[in-house]
């Protein structure tokens, strides 16, 4: 018979009770359960925590409290209705997570997304990066006691969800991503908002700085706690900000440009230590670099007024609305892409960049109007996974700042 | 490549008291900028024509309804919200739904029927709030959703404009 994970965790958990009582210096060992509902878990995270005093011998990360069967829903709904799905995904950034999506699909069915289209889709990628990252630094920062810095995100994003509002129609879930581009061109209005927030945003970055960077609790709250060296972060697969903020110079945007990223003007931040603090960091350059990604977005938007935003694939994309009362063929185009979107056979996985890491569905086609299988490259399970090793023999408290820098959302996790 | 800077604390941060005396100023002066926080209830977020709200079906003049119970947007639906059953009468528009409903505990607000109703017949309304006493309560029937075409032309005006854009016919002509 074979062991399995939790049996080998099981026996560790006892060698290292075993081995405390043993020494006479310490008592029996205590096993603590932190989560589900822990707020400082972010999500739905329980971690059963092997305690030595308030050192923690050992460490179990179990997830799957949230797991709503996200694949196979994809696999049983089909290709167009499964987008509304994907912002449930990683909430943070939903808008990222419809354009991986429809990148993997595209890619399937050899669609080309007009230009301005691609420039709408770098636009709000960056935004929703901004976003999740203010989430970061916020609830981080909560968790660790400092209020102030919750607000200070929180206003920010909130106009980004302002923005959000004023574009989509929605704050949060947005689904405004389509097959073969964007669902609407941006207005006067939503890009006012953008413009106006761009222009005060990175010195709101330097106050964040002001506050944090030179804090003292801040500072011993997260420097040299969860060190990641180069070597662990590439045996452990993580990705993202935590695998450059151990000093891997590691991002798609960079390495395998989607959507016409290698216009862009922008630098990639890439820590020392590998550190908490160094993962700050680099979040916290990253949040800059976009910034200024969404302004070239906006000015390569001025110049391209008017562009086509959405393909003219008839096979996938459905025509105008008032195309479908005057012609008969785009009647029929309607009814068949909504009850019988059809996608070739074959298979396609295109990563991006997402906030937390190398984000890419992997689709397989049977040549029917449902995915014959569906998998989603979530990059925060990988950042989950270094938890235990990272903990080991640290103090307790030191486990908030360790969740908090890791910054998964368990909605992705679990799927 | 950037290699983000690591700054070591100087003394006075280390010190830990004079950082307190600048936050505290720092409080101070906040206390005299403009206010940001909303009181929701009594002061809600302003409704647009982009707004996506629950959907409504829409009436026309006459008093029927555009529906022609055709099926699409109980195909588009991704949370198995809508059901439809349709029937024959007397119009001159043959077919009207004899069953139309949504329910409005799945509706998830995507807008997706609106983009699949060939007749401009269900549109998303900037109705937002929501709330009942019981689950059977909250599954809207024709007579819930229906709404004069007057009260949703806002947001049919908007759809079309951003559909009928830059858009040539489609190369089948």
């Amino acid at each position: 018979m074979s062991t399995t994970r939790s049996q080998v965790f099981e026996y560790e958990r006892g060698a290292a009770a075993q081995e405390l009582k043993d020494d006479p210096l310490h008592g029996e060992a205590m096993v603590l359960n932190m989560g589900p509902q822990h707020p400082a878990t972010h999500g739905v995270l329980r971690l059963v925590v092997t305690l030595d005093g308030e050192t923690m011998r050992d460490v179990d990360a179990d997830v799957g409290y949230l797991h709503r069967g996200k694949e196979k829903t994809c696999e049983s709904l089909g290709w167009a209705k499964f987008f509304p799905h994907t912002d449930r995904l990683d909430y943070v950034q939903p808008l990222a997570n419809n354009i991986a999506y429809a990148l993997s699909i595209e890619k399937l069915a050899g669609i080309q997304v007009p230009e301005r289209g691609q420039i709408l889709r770098v636009l709000l990628m960056e935004v929703s990066r901004i976003a999740a990252h203010l989430i970061y630094l916020g609830t981080t920062c909560i968790d660790l006691g400092a209020i102030t810095m919750f607000f200070a995100c929180f206003k920010e994003r909130e106009t980004i969800y302002n923005f959000l509002d004023a574009y989509t129609g929605h704050r949060m879930n947005n689904t405004y991503v389509r097959i073969g581009g964007v669902y609407a061109d941006l207005d006067e209005t939503s890009t006012g908002i953008l413009r106006t927030w761009l222009k005060d945003f990175p010195r709101a970055v330097d106050t964040f700085e002001k506050f944090l960077t030179g804090n003292r609790i801040w500072y011993d709250r997260n420097r040299n706690i969860g060190i990641i060296d180069r070597q662990m972060a590439l045996d452990w697969s993580l990705n993202g900000p935590n695998l450059r903020g151990a000093g891997v110079d590691a991002d798609l945007r960079k390495l395998e440009p989607y959507s016409g990223y290698e216009r862009y003007d922008f630098e990639v931040p890439v820590g020392t230590v590998g550190d908490c603090y160094d993962r700050y960091l680099v979040r916290v350059e990253e949040m800059r670099q976009s910034a200024r990604i969404c302004v070239q977005a906006l000015d390569l938007l001025e110049k391209t007024k008017g562009g086509e935003f959405l393909s003219e694939d008839r096979r996938y994309v459905l025509p105008p609305k008032g195309d479908v009362h005057r012609s008969m063929e785009e009647l029929i185009f309607q009814f068949k892409i909504v009850t019988d979107l059809r996608l070739p056979k074959g298979e396609a996985y295109v990563p991006i960049e997402s906030s937390k890491g190398e984000l890419g569905f992997y689709l397989v086609s049977d040549g029917t109007a449902k995915p014959q299988r569906c998998h989603i490259r979530a990059p925060g399970l990988m950042n989950v996974q270094a938890i235990p090793i990272l903990s080991r023999g640290r103090l307790l408290s030191d486990m908030v700042s360790l969740i908090g820098s890791l910054d998964f959302v368990m909605g992705e996790v679990d799927r | 490549m950037v290699i983000v800077k690591r700054k070591e604390l100087s003394f006075a941060e280390r010190l830990y008291l004079p950082e307190i005396f600048r936050a505290l100023s720092l409080t101070f002066r906040n206390m005299f900028q403009r206010e940001i926080t909303r009181q929701y209830p009594e002061e809600p977020l302003p409704k647009t024509e982009v707004t996506r709200g629950q959907p409504r079906l829409v009436e026309l003049e006459e008093g029927s309804l555009a529906c022609v119970s055709c099926g699409l947007c109980e195909a588009a639906c991704p949370a198995y919200a809508i059901t439809i059953d349709g029937g024959e009468t007397e119009n001159f528009i043959e077919r009207e739904p004899k069953l139309f409903e949504i329910d409005m505990l799945r509706c998830i607000l995507c807008g997706f029927c609106e983009e699949a109703c060939p007749k401009d017949a269900i549109f998303m309304s900037d109705e937002l709030e929501l709330a009942g006493f019981t689950r059977k309560g909250l599954v809207y029937g024709i007579d819930k959703l229906r709404r004069p075409r007057a009260a949703l032309q806002k947001r049919i005006d908007y759809v079309y404009r951003i559909n009928d854009r830059w858009r040539n016919s489609s190369s089948t002509h």
